[in-house]
C-alpha cells in the first residue's frame, strides 16, 4: 500500500488525485490545501457577483473526498518537505510521510512594484476564494473599484461586481482589452460592452504610485499620466506568478517554476509537480491533463507528458462568447483572413498553408476543430476560401473499432 | 390516436374483423406500408420544406429559420398550404365540369333525366328557364359551366343564388367572393410559384375564396347536377362491406368521384344483349361493387340501382382488399381515390384496369376514353374488355372472399331532400328536438379515410364519443364507408347513442350517425344547414354545428376544408394540414379565423379530448341562442 | 458502453435525426413533431448533418469519447465522463458557460445556447427508455447503438 500526498486542491490536485483513485482504489491519497474550500477559480466572479456561493463554484462533488476515501486537510499550507525523509511538515507541528508527493500549488497574483502596492491592505488578487471573500468584504465599505489588468482575470472581476453596481476604472498597460486573446476589433467590442455596464478604461496607462491613509490603504490611485483616480479598494489582475517558495525552500529545483521533465518528476525523488506551479501552461484543461500525467507516473505509468498547447481560451462577458488559439500576435508574412457581419467576427492567420491563430467572436458553436488544426499544424493552404466554414466533415473520418471519430488529413 | 401496432406488419383499423383479414393477405397493401413509412419527415410534417425552386429544398430550421431566396416559415408553409387548396378546389371543379357538360349533353340528346323535380328546384333557385325539361337541363349546365370558364377577375354569377344571404354578406365584406372557378385554381398557382406571393395572410384569404367556389359548385352543384340525371337519393337499408361482393356475377369495382361518367355504362349493362354476353361467360349477369367516394354516391341513389349495383363496399383504403378477395373482375375508376396500391394487386390477380379519365391514369389500367358521343360504341367496348377480362381469370385465380363482412341494414340515402321529406316536409322537427336538448348538437364527420395512424380508428372513436353525448353525426366522404362497416348507421347502433338521442333514434328509427353519401355531400349537409338555419332566422355560426375531417387525407379534403372556413363553422382535424411550421398561419387558422368568417380550425389527434372541445363549441352555441 | 455508430454512407442528408433530437429536448413541455418550433433557436438540434463537399452528408454526432477532451476541459465540474454507462454527462446548474468544452472538443461538437447559458451536447437521450430519439428516426438506418 502506497502513500501519495498531493499539495494543493485545484484543477491539477483534484485531478491527480481522483485518477490515482481510480487506479489504486486501496493507497492511502491525502490531499493538503491552503484553500479551505475546493473552488474552481475560473468561476470566482459568480461568487463575487453573487451568482452563486462557495458550493457553486466547487468543481467536484460536495462528498468528492468521502466518496473517493481521500483525505482532505484544508486550510494548511505546507511549510517544507524533507525530500529524504520524504515527509512534508505543515501546521504548528504536523508532519505527515509520503511515498509519493505531488506539487501541486498554482499560481499566485502578481503585484508590479508600485509604491504603496505591495503593502496597502486594500489591494487584492482574484485568483482564489479567499481574494473573493476579502474583496466581497471590502465591496461593502466602498464600492469604487480600481483593476489593474484587463485580462480574463481583471475583466472576470469587473463583470462580476459592475453587475452589483461597482464604479469601476481598468488600468491596462496594452492599447487594448484582453491583449493576449483579441485583436483590435474583437477588443472594441468587449471594451464597448464594459462600458455600457459602468465600467471606464484607462488603456496604455499604468498605475505609477499612490496616496494612502494613516493605516496605508490606498485612497487614490496616481497614473502614469499624473491623473489621481480616488478608489476604495484595488485588484491586481497585472499577470501571476507559479507558487514555489516549497520548493525553494525544500531544496526542490526551480527558477521561474518549479522544474520538471517530461514525467513532470521534480529534481527530487519521488516528488512530482503539475499544473501552473509548473510553468508549463498556465490554462485549467492543461492543469488538469498535467494532473493526469502525474498520477500515471507516479504509480509507475510512464507516460511522457505532451508539450502543452497554452495558447488557447474562450471568453463569456455579457453574453459575448469569443474563441480565441494560437498566436494572434505573430503576424510576419502570415496571411490574414477576415469575416465580419453585425453579429460575427472571425478572424484566421495563416502561415505557409496552415493556421496559426484564429479568433471568432460572436456564437462559437462547433468551433473546437480550430484548435485542433492549429495545435497539429494541419495543412490548410486548399481549404483557403472555406476557412471560416471548416466542420469536422472537412477531415471526417470513423474509428471502424470502436466507433470514435479520426481526423483524416 | 392510435399508434401502428409493433407487434404486427398492418395498420390497426377501427373494423377489427378487416385489419384481420388484411393482416392475413398473401398480398402488400397500403396497411401493410404504413410501418415502413413511419419515419414522417419533420419539415414535411411542419410544411417547412419548400421545393419550388432549384436552390432548394431548403427547410427551416433555428439554425436557418429562412430558405435560400429569404422565405421564412410563414411564406413557405402558406404557399404549400395554398397550392395544395388550389390543387384540391381543381379536383373538385375537374368533378363538377365534366358533371355539368354530362347533364348539358343527356339534355341535348333527350337522355333519361331521372329526377324532373330536382332539375326545376335547381333552376329555380338559379333563375333559369327553358322550353321542355331537356332544354332547361341545357340551360341549367350551361349557367354553370360559364359560370366555372370565367376568368377569376369576374364574379361567378350563380354565388349569391347559390349561397346563404348573410353569408353573402360576410364574403363581401372580406372580398374574398370568387371569381371563375377554374381562373381562381390558376391564379393560386400562379400566386404561389417560385418568388411571387410571399404574403401569408393574403394566401390564406385566397384559400377562402377558393373553399367557396370549391364548395358552392364542386360539392353542391355537383350533387344537385347529378340528381336530375341519376335519380334524387331515397332512404333505404342496404348491406354495406365485402358481403356484398357476389361472386356468381361478373364484378366491377368502381372507384373516383363522377357517377355522371358511367352512367351509360351502368345502364348497359342491365340490356337483355349485354347480360347475355356475361351468361355466355358463365355468369348470372353484371354487378358494380361500389368503393370509394362514388360507390357511396351509388349506395345514396341505390334506390334507384337495386338491380345493378351490389352495394358499398368500402372506402379508399378497402379497395385494395377489395380487390384482394378474387371476385372482382375489373376496376372502372374515373377519379380519386383510387390507390397506386391496387396496381400490383389487380396485376397479380389480373384483374382489368380501365380508365376512364385521362386524370386518374393508373400505371397499368388501359384508357379507355368515354365520350358522350361515342358512348355507344365506347360502351360496348369497355364492357367487352370486362367479359374477356372474366374469361381470362375465373378459375384461375384464388377466392379468397369475406361473406361475414360488414352488415346488411346500414340506412343509406340521406340528403337535404330525403331527410326533410322523412321528417315530414320541414326541417321543425329536427329544430325543435335541437331546441329540447334531445339532440344536442349536429357534427358533420366527413372527409376521408387515411391509414397512417390507424384506419378509420380516429373518425369512429370520434363519432362514438360524439353519439355519447347526444350529438347527431352526419357523414359524407370516405369517414361514411367505415363508419357503415362498423355498423355505427345501423338502427342497432342507436344503443350507443347517449340517452337522450338514443330515444330520439328508436322513436324515428334511425341511426345516430346519418350517410350523406360521398365528400361530395359535404354540399349537402351545408344545404341542410343554411336551411335550418333560415328556418331560425340566424347565420350559419350561430348553430349548434361542428365539421370534423378527422382522418382527412388529400388536398381536395383542403379545399373542402376551405369551404367549411368560409361558412363559419368550427372545423376539427386530426393531423395539421402542414401548418404548424408557420406561426402565423397556425394562429389565422386556429384563432384569428373565429373574427373573419367565424370558423376555426381545430387540431386534436385523440377523440375524447376533440369531442370535449366539439361539445363545448355547441354547448357554446346553444347558450348564445338561448337553447 | 454503447455508442451511436454512424455508417456515412447511408445518409441522405434528411435531418430527420435532428428533429427527433430537437423533439426529444424540447422544454416547452408539448409533444408530437407537428408542433415542434423549428424557428426557436432554443430548439437547436445536438447533431448535424454535414455536407461532404462530394454529394454525400457527414453526419456529426457527440461520440461520448473514451477520453474525452471536453470534459477534460471543464472548469465547473459539469462535463464528467460516468465511468459506468460511458456517457459524457452535462450537467446544466453547475456549468458556468465557460464554453472551454466547445474550444477543447477537436470535432467541434459542443454548441453553445442561444442564450449563451449553457453548452448544447448529445445526452444519449437517457431519459427515453427506448433509447436516442435520432437513432430511431433515421430511415435509412445510417446510424445505430451498439455496444463497445
Amino acid at each position: 500500500m502506497e502513500r501519495f500526498v498531493i499539495i494543493g486542491a485545484g484543477a491539477a490536485g483534484i485531478t491527480a488525485a481522483q485518477t490515482l483513485r481510480e487506479l489504486r482504489p486501496d493507497d492511502l491519497i491525502t490531499v493538503l490545501s491552503t484553500d479551505e474550500r475546493v473552488h474552481s477559480r475560473c468561476m470566482l466572479h459568480k461568487y463575487l457577483g453573487h451568482e452563486r456561493d462557495a458550493q457553486g463554484i466547487n468543481f467536484v462533488d460536495a462528498d468528492f473526498f468521502e466518496k473517493n476515501d481521500i483525505t482532505h486537510i484544508p486550510g494548511e499550507t505546507v511549510k517544507r518537505i524533507d525530500t529524504a525523509a520524504k515527509m512534508v511538515y505543515f501546521g504548528e507541528s504536523y508532519s505527515l510521510p509520503y511515498d509519493k508527493l505531488l506539487i501541486a500549488t498554482g499560481a499566485g497574483f502578481f503585484i508590479p512594484p508600485i509604491p504603496h502596492f505591495r503593502e496597502a491592505p486594500n489591494v487584492f488578487g482574484f485568483r482564489d476564494l479567499s481574494d473573493a471573500l476579502a474583496i466581497d468584504e471590502a465591496f461593502g465599505r466602498g464600492k469604487r473599484v480600481f483593476i489593474v489588468g484587463s485580462g480574463l482575470v481583471g475583466l472576470d472581476a469587473a463583470s462580476a461586481l459592475c453587475e452589483r453596481g461597482a464604479e469601476i476604472t481598468i488600468a491596462e498597460m496594452a492599447p487594448r482589452v484582453m491583449p493576449l486573446q483579441t485583436d483590435d476589433y474583437a477588443a472594441s467590442v468587449y471594451q464597448k460592452a464594459f462600458e455600457a455596464h459602468g465600467c471606464r478604461f484607462l488603456l496604455g496607462i499604468g498605475a505609477s504610485d499612490a496616496v494612502v491613509d494613516g493605516e496605508g490603504n490606498i485612497t487614490e490611485v496616481i497614473l502614469s499620466t499624473g491623473e489621481h483616480v480616488p478608489c476604495d479598494f484595488i485588484i491586481m489582475a497585472a499577470g501571476v506568478r507559479p507558487r514555489i517558495q516549497i520548493a525553494l525552500d525544500s531544496g526542490i529545483a526551480a527558477e521561474r517554476a518549479i522544474t520538471v521533465d517530461e514525467y513532470l518528476r521534480t529534481s527530487a525523488p519521488a516528488v512530482f509537480a503539475a499544473g501552473d506551479c509548473t510553468g508549463l501552461s498556465g490554462v485549467w484543461p492543461d492543469a488538469m491533463d498535467q494532473g493526469k500525467y502525474a498520477a500515471w507516473n507516479m504509480i509507475g505509468i510512464a507516460e511522457r507528458y505532451p508539450k502543452p498547447y497554452p495558447f488557447k481560451n474562450t471568453s463569456n462577458f455579457f453574453g459575448i462568447t469569443m474563441l480565441s488559439v494560437g498566436r494572434l500576435d505573430l503576424t510576419e508574412g502570415a496571411e490574414i483572413l477576415a469575416h465580419r457581419t453585425p453579429t460575427e467576427y472571425r478572424k484566421a492567420i495563416l502561415t505557409d498553408g496552415k493556421l496559426t491563430g484564429y479568433l471568432q467572436l460572436g456564437n462559437i458553436s462547433n468551433t473546437g476543430l480550430y484548435l485542433y488544426l492549429v495545435r497539429n499544424g494541419v495543412d490548410l493552404s486548399g481549404r483557403k476560401e472555406r476557412i471560416f466554414d471548416l466542420s469536422f466533415a472537412d477531415f471526417y473520418g470513423i474509428n471502424e473499432k470502436n466507433g470514435e471519430f479520426a481526423y483524416k488529413v | 390516436m392510435n399508434d401502428c401496432c409493433n407487434n404486427c406488419n398492418t395498420c390497426p383499423s377501427a373494423d377489427k374483423p378487416m385489419e384481420a383479414y388484411i393482416r392475413a393477405l398473401p398480398m402488400e397493401t397500403s396497411h401493410h406500408r404504413v410501418a415502413k413509412q413511419k419515419t414522417k419527415c419533420g419539415f414535411g410534417l411542419q410544411g417547412v420544406c419548400c421545393r419550388l425552386c432549384a436552390n432548394g429544398p431548403c427547410r427551416i430550421t433555428p439554425d436557418a429559420p429562412r430558405g435560400i431566396c429569404g422565405a421564412d416559415a410563414d411564406t413557405i408553409v402558406a404557399r404549400n398550404f395554398a397550392r395544395a387548396v388550389a390543387a384540391g378546389s381543381g379536383c373538385y371543379i375537374h368533378v363538377v365540369e365534366n358533371t355539368a357538360r354530362q347533364l348539358r349533353d343527356t339534355g341535348l340528346t333527350r337522355g333519361k333525366i331521372r329526377s324532373e323535380a330536382a332539375l326545376e328546384k335547381l333552376a329555380k333557385t338559379m333563375g333559369v328557364a327553358g322550353e321542355d325539361k331537356y332544354d332547361l337541363a341545357v340551360k341549367v349546365a350551361e349557367k354553370v359551366l360559364s359560370d366555372l370558364y370565367r376568368p377569376e377577375y369576374e364574379p361567378m354569377e350563380l354565388v349569391e343564388k347559390l349561397a346563404y344571404a348573410p353569408r353573402v354578406k360576410r364574403w363581401k365584406e372580406l372580398n374574398i367572393m370568387p371569381g371563375g372557378a377554374k381562373g381562381e385554381v390558376f391564379q393560386n398557382i400562379v400566386k404561389t410559384s417560385t418568388n411571387l406571393s410571399s404574403d401569408p395572410v393574403e394566401m390564406l384569404v385566397s384559400c377562402l375564396r377558393l373553399g367557396i367556389s370549391t364548395g358552392l359548385y364542386g360539392l353542391q352543384l355537383t350533387n344537385l347536377l347529378n340528381d336530375v340525371v341519376l335519380g334524387d337519393p331515397e332512404i333505404r337499408p342496404a348491406p354495406v362491406g365485402m358481403n356484398v361482393i357476389d361472386p356468381d356475377y361478373i364484378n366491377i369495382l368502381i372507384t373516383g368521384h363522377q357517377h355522371s361518367l358511367f352512367t351509360y355504362i351502368q345502364d348497359r349493362l342491365l340490356d337483355e344483349e349485354v347480360v347475355a354476353k356475361a351468361k355466355a361467360a358463365g355468369a348470372k349477369g353484371f354487378k358494380l361493387v361500389g368503393c370509394t367516394c362514388v360507390g357511396q354516391d351509388l349506395q345514396l341513389r341505390g334506390a334507384h340501382y337495386t338491380e345493378i349495383f351490389d352495394g358499398h363496399a368500402g372506402n379508399n383504403y378497402i379497395s385494395e382488399a377489395v380487390l384482394a378477395c378474387g371476385a372482382i373482375d375489373a376496376v372502372l375508376s374515373e377519379f380519386n381515390c383510387t390507390l397506386p396500391g391496387i396496381e400490383p394487386i389487380c396485376e397479380e390477380l389480373k384483374i382489368k384496369q380501365i380508365c376512364l379519365d385521362v386524370v386518374a391514369k393508373k400505371a397499368n389500367a388501359e384508357y379507355m376514353p368515354f365520350h358522350f358521343e361515342s358512348r355507344e360504341a365506347d360502351g360496348d367496348r369497355i364492357i367487352d374488355a370486362i367479359v374477356t377480362a372474366y374469361t381470362e381469370r375465373r378459375g384461375k385465380v384464388p377466392m379468397n372472399l369475406f361473406r361475414t363482412h360488414g352488415n346488411k341494414n346500414t340506412l343509406t340515402g340521406v340528403s337535404e331532400g330525403s331527410l326533410k321529406k322523412f321528417l315530414g316536409g320541414s326541417w321543425k322537427p329536427l329544430i325543435d328536438l335541437i331546441a329540447a336538448g334531445k339532440i344536442k348538437g349536429l357534427a358533420g364527420v366527413v372527409g376521408c379515410s387515411s391509414v397512417a395512424y390507424g384506419h378509420d380508428t380516429l373518425t369512429v372513436a370520434l363519432t362514438k364519443e360524439l353519439i355519447a353525448r347526444d350529438i347527431l353525426v352526419l357523414t359524407a366522404g370516405c369517414s361514411s364507408g367505415g363508419l357503415e362497416n362498423v355498423g355505427l348507421m345501423t338502427p342497432e347502433a342507436a344503443e350507443l347513442a347517449g340517452p337522450n338521442l338514443k330515444a330520439v333514434c328508436k322513436e324515428l328509427g334511425i341511426p345516430p350517425v346519418l350517410n350523406f353519401g360521398p365528400c361530395l355531400a359535404i354540399g349537402r349537409l351545408e344545404i341542410v344547414a343554411t336551411e335550418i338555419a333560415e328556418e331560425l332566422g340566424v347565420d350559419l355560426p350561430q348553430l349548434p354545428l361542428v365539421l370534423s375531417a378527422a382522418q382527412w387525407l388529400e388536398e381536395q379534403a383542403l379545399a373542402d376544408g376551405a369551404f367549411g372556413l368560409a361558412l363559419g363553422l368550427p372545423l376539427h382535424l386530426g393531423v395539421p394540414p402542414f401548418i404548424t411550421g408557420s406561426k402565423v398561419v397556425t394562429k389565422i387558422l386556429t384563432e384569428d379565423m373565429v373574427g373573419l368568417t367565424g370558423g376555426r380550425v381545430i387540431v386534436d389527434g385523440d377523440a375524447r379530448s376533440a369531442a370535449d372541445t366539439l361539445e363545448g363549441i355547441i354547448e357554446e352555441k346553444r347558450k348564445a341562442l338561448n337553447i | 458502453m454503447k455508442r451511436i455508430f454512424i455508417d456515412p454512407s447511408k445518409c441522405d442528408g434528411c435531418k430527420n435525426c435532428s428533429v427527433a433530437c430537437m423533439e426529444a429536448h424540447r422544454r416547452d413541455g408539448g409533444s408530437g413533431v407537428c408542433t415542434l418550433d423549428l424557428t426557436d433557436p432554443a430548439n437547436v438540434s445536438r447533431n448535424r448533418i454535414v455536407t461532404d463537399g462530394r454529394g454525400g452528408y457527414d453526419p456529426i454526432f457527440c461520440r461520448h469519447c473514451d477520453v474525452p477532451d471536453c470534459a477534460g476541459a471543464c472548469m465547473s465540474g459539469a462535463l464528467k465522463k460516468n465511468q459506468t454507462t460511458g456517457l459524457v454527462e452535462y450537467d446544466e446548474e453547475k456549468c458556468a458557460a465557460c464554453f472551454m468544452c466547445v474550444m477543447s472538443c477537436r470535432y467541434g461538437v459542443p454548441a453553445v445556447s442561444a442564450d449563451r447559458k449553457r453548452m448544447i451536447k448529445c445526452d444519449f437521450c437517457v431519459h427515453l427508455e427506448e433509447g436516442p430519439a435520432c437513432v430511431r428516426a433515421c430511415p435509412k438506418k445510417a446510424i445505430e447503438v451498439r455496444e463497445v
